[in-house]
């Protein structure tokens, strides 16, 4: 990690006084270097930040298949690993642009709210609702037990 | 009209138009006897292959003696029988022939032979025949029936097929026996793409996850689909959950284009258009978050629209990514897709993103017209868009929406090449925003409510074994794409940023829309590729769909409809361009797109697999 550390160092030493959002023809190279910069960030705890650099670490599948209850195995792990990381650093060409005072957009905003009113209804078809729980005893959804000890 | 060929006007003919009359095996393409029986009449004309270096001995043949054609052994060397050169005798070269100046006008026919009528919108015709008692909405039925029988073992492009076919059939018979109304659809066999909810059979999404689930209800736009009296065939074909552009993703089988049955039909809605192209179904509901009905409908030759985002409700739609998500339409005609269109839009309060404006009843933009003379879009503004047509797309392809622009121009729009500054960046925002949404939305598969439940005496493993059994593997990655960019601390870096970029996107589109009344183009940067040739390589697959994903990302409406073919296959494969317009302007893209289809001459998009003539 020592070593990284340094070729972190180096790296980010080289790119402080690139202009980040001009270089939008090599996205890939910018991520890697960031990378290493974000570590340096990470180790000396500096607190300013380049807005359009930002520190990330590559995905940790292990941790995220934990985060999204998918149970991958060790094969599938290196299977998918490359293949995300791939996609992933495609993903980082967004850090090159120039996005500064842009309003997110949560979705096409064609139209205002169409919210109906706050009134229940019920719904007639319960029975084809139960009909497709794996696993039930009327009234219960049965689970497995939620409380382990620990 | 002088092609600038030879100097006296040497006609281009596509013969596909004949190949109905002739009764094909699937894939073994044209026989040049049925060429030389329907040619024999003009003895005057030689016939010879378009430019390709491995025609050229078959044109050396034909040129020393038209009279012999060549033995059908030598037709293995000839690709693609159906692009053919009609010239007169007199003035064939003896060398390759000169490029066409314009190489799209090979789907162009000479005024000296007859035209190949354009596509008749299937729903009026069957309207009519149901309506006079010519046909029983039964016998109608038996038809499609027996044709999904046939083609079903090639083209594997239902999941599951409705038991209850014959009976409605009967149902619209007794009603309209007895002079009561039946609906716009009445008699209209339409297939649901799997992930659209029927109450009455499986939908599973292309997923083992959701393998055998009968959802209680009825999405809403198979509900108005049944009011207006359409019968449901059954469920097509997807990949799994919406997630990807080929079909194969799907956890049950992989459906083949109908055009070349060793080609993908597209996706993610490939099976919906597999089954129209083949005539398996009169229309189909597809869903469309980045393309997954335009793309399919280029790749399989059909009409697909994709709607304004709150024109359709969503309600029984299985979320994918819910800010991109709409159902789209597919037909054989513009007509037939717009009837479709109207059928199911409106306002649903089941639906808090369905919007409440009044739907324009599209069919008033089908009228019967002979377009032969005036110029019937006059001043209509159209605009390329130049980052589409660059390096990466497949040439012909490119040559193919130069036609179409052409035909347009021919109609008296104003073409003119417009720039979206903004358009590459659509492609990774897309692929953040609809990981992440999807992450959360596939989030409600845990076994426990519906769907497989994994054996497991402990719930967290319950919840990851059953979905790692249930989920196929592109699924799983997305999500785990989705989960990281979401993640605290990446928030920021993605999928702020990819919200960012829709904004950007959204204003460049509406600045290009006010000056221009339409946007037009390709519907994917290649044409049918092989099944198994992007399995691998998921950005190579994602790159393909460069040209749809922006429209999602703005939430505008689109059409797609053929425009051409290219070599491939055994009866070439078929292109198709794409129509953009302003939010909630699918009457315009409507009447153009008919007005379009209508005038295009020499073109029959109906694949060789439909051997029984089908004359639509």
């Amino acid at each position: 990690m020592g070593s990284r550390g340094i070729m972190g160092m180096l790296r980010g030493a080289a790119t402080a006084a690139l202009p980040v959002n001009h270089h939008p023809s090599c996205p890939f190279s910018l991520t890697t270097t960031s990378f290493g910069y974000g570590l340096l960030l990470q180790k000396k705890n500096i607190g300013r930040t380049y807005s359009a650099r930002s520190a990330l670490e590559p995905p940790d599948l292990s941790r995220l298949a934990q985060t999204a209850r998918i149970s991958l195995t060790p094969q599938e792990v290196e299977e998918f690993a490359p293949k995300i990381q791939q996609v992933v650093d495609w993903f980082g060409q967004l850090q090159a642009v120039d996005l500064q005072s842009i309003e997110p957009a949560i979705r096409a905003d064609n139209e205002g709210d169409n919210l109906r009113d706050d009134l229940p209804h019920i719904f007639e078809n319960r029975e084809a609702m139960t009909a497709a729980v794996p696993s039930y005893e009327d009234p219960y959804i049965k689970v497995p037990k939620v409380l382990n000890k620990e | 009209m002088d092609y600038g060929l030879t100097g006296d006007s040497s006609p281009l003919i596509s013969i596909y138009r004949r190949i109905p009359d002739v009764a094909m095996p699937p894939g073994r393409g044209f026989s040049f006897r049925d060429l030389y029986s329907y040619l024999s009449s003009e003895p005057e004309y030689g016939v010879s292959k378009n430019v390709e270096d491995k025609t050229v001995k078959l044109e050396d043949d034909l040129l020393t003696d038209p009279h012999s054609f060549p033995p059908t052994e030598m037709l293995s060397s000839v690709q693609n029988p159906r692009i053919l050169l009609l010239q007169c005798r007199r003035h064939h070269h003896r060398h390759r022939l000169p490029l066409p100046p314009k190489p799209y006008l090979q789907t162009t026919i000479s005024s000296s032979l007859h035209t190949s009528p354009p596509p008749a919108s299937q729903i009026g015709t069957l309207r009519k025949s149901l309506l006079s008692r010519e046909k029983t909405a039964v016998e109608l039925a038996e038809t499609y029936l027996t044709r999904i029988r046939l083609t079903e073992p090639q083209l594997k492009s239902f999941l599951h097929l409705s038991d209850n076919v014959l009976r409605d059939a009967g149902e619209i018979d007794r009603k309209i026996e007895r002079n009561e109304e039946v609906g716009p659809l009445a008699g209209v066999f339409v297939g649901v793409k799997d992930n659209i909810c029927t109450a009455d059979m499986p939908s599973t999404a292309g997923s083992r996850i959701l393998e055998g689930y009968r959802p209680p209800f009825d999405a809403t736009a198979v509900r108005k689909l049944r009011e207006s009296g359409a019968i449901v065939v059954g469920k097509t074909n997807l990949d799994e959950f919406g997630m990807g552009s080929t079909t194969e993703g799907s956890a049950y089988q992989v459906t083949a284009n109908p055009w070349d049955l060793s080609r993908v039909p597209g996706g993610s809605s490939g099976g919906s258009a597999a089954a129209v192209s083949a005539r398996q179904c009169v229309v189909s509901l597809g869903s469309d978050t980045g393309g997954s009905v335009r793309q399919p409908a280029s790749f399989c030759g059909v009409v697909g629209l994709k709607p304004t985002y709150g024109r359709v409700s969503r309600f029984g739609l299985v979320a994918y990514a819910s800010s991109l998500d709409v159902i789209g339409c597919f037909g054989s005609s513009v007509a037939d897709t717009g009837t479709l269109l109207y059928a199911i839009s409106g306002h649903d309060k089941l639906d808090a993103t369905s919007s409440k404006r009044e739907v324009p009843n599209f069919a008033s933009a089908f009228i019967t017209q002979d377009f032969s003379e005036s110029k019937p879009l006059k001043g209509l503004r159209v605009g390329v868009i130049r980052e589409t047509i660059d390096s990466g797309v497949d040439p012909e392809v490119i040559s193919s929406i130069h036609g179409a622009a052409s035909h347009l121009e021919e109609l008296g729009c104003i073409v003119t090449e417009v720039s979206l500054p903004s358009f590459s960046l659509g492609l990774p925002a897309y692929y953040i925003l609809a990981s992440s949404e999807s992450s959360s939305n596939l989030s409600r598969y845990d076994g426990i409510r519906y769907g497989n439940q994994a054996v497991s005496d402990e719930l967290a493993s319950l919840y990851g074994d059953s979905r790692a059994q249930g989920f196929g593997s592109e699924v799983k990655m997305r999500i785990l794409m989705g989960t990281y960019a979401l993640s605290a601390g990446y928030y920021d870096a993605y999928y702020k940023r990819a919200q960012q970029v829709r904004t950007l996107v959204q204003k460049s589109f509406k600045a290009a829309l006010d000056e221009n009344d339409i946007l037009i183009s390709p519907a994917a940067p290649s044409v049918a590729y092989k099944i198994g040739e992007k399995k691998n390589d998921p950005l190579a697959m994602y790159a393909g769909d460069i040209m749809t994903v922006n429209v999602n990302l703005a939430g505008l409406p689109a059409l797609v409809l053929p425009c051409g073919f290219v070599e491939g296959g055994s009866a070439g494969l078929p292109v198709g361009f794409q129509m953009i317009g302003a939010a909630f302007d699918e009457e315009k893209l409507l009447k153009v797109g008919h007005i379009f289809e209508q005038t295009l001459q020499g073109c029959s998009f109906v694949p060789p697999l439909v051997a029984d003539g089908f004359a639509c």
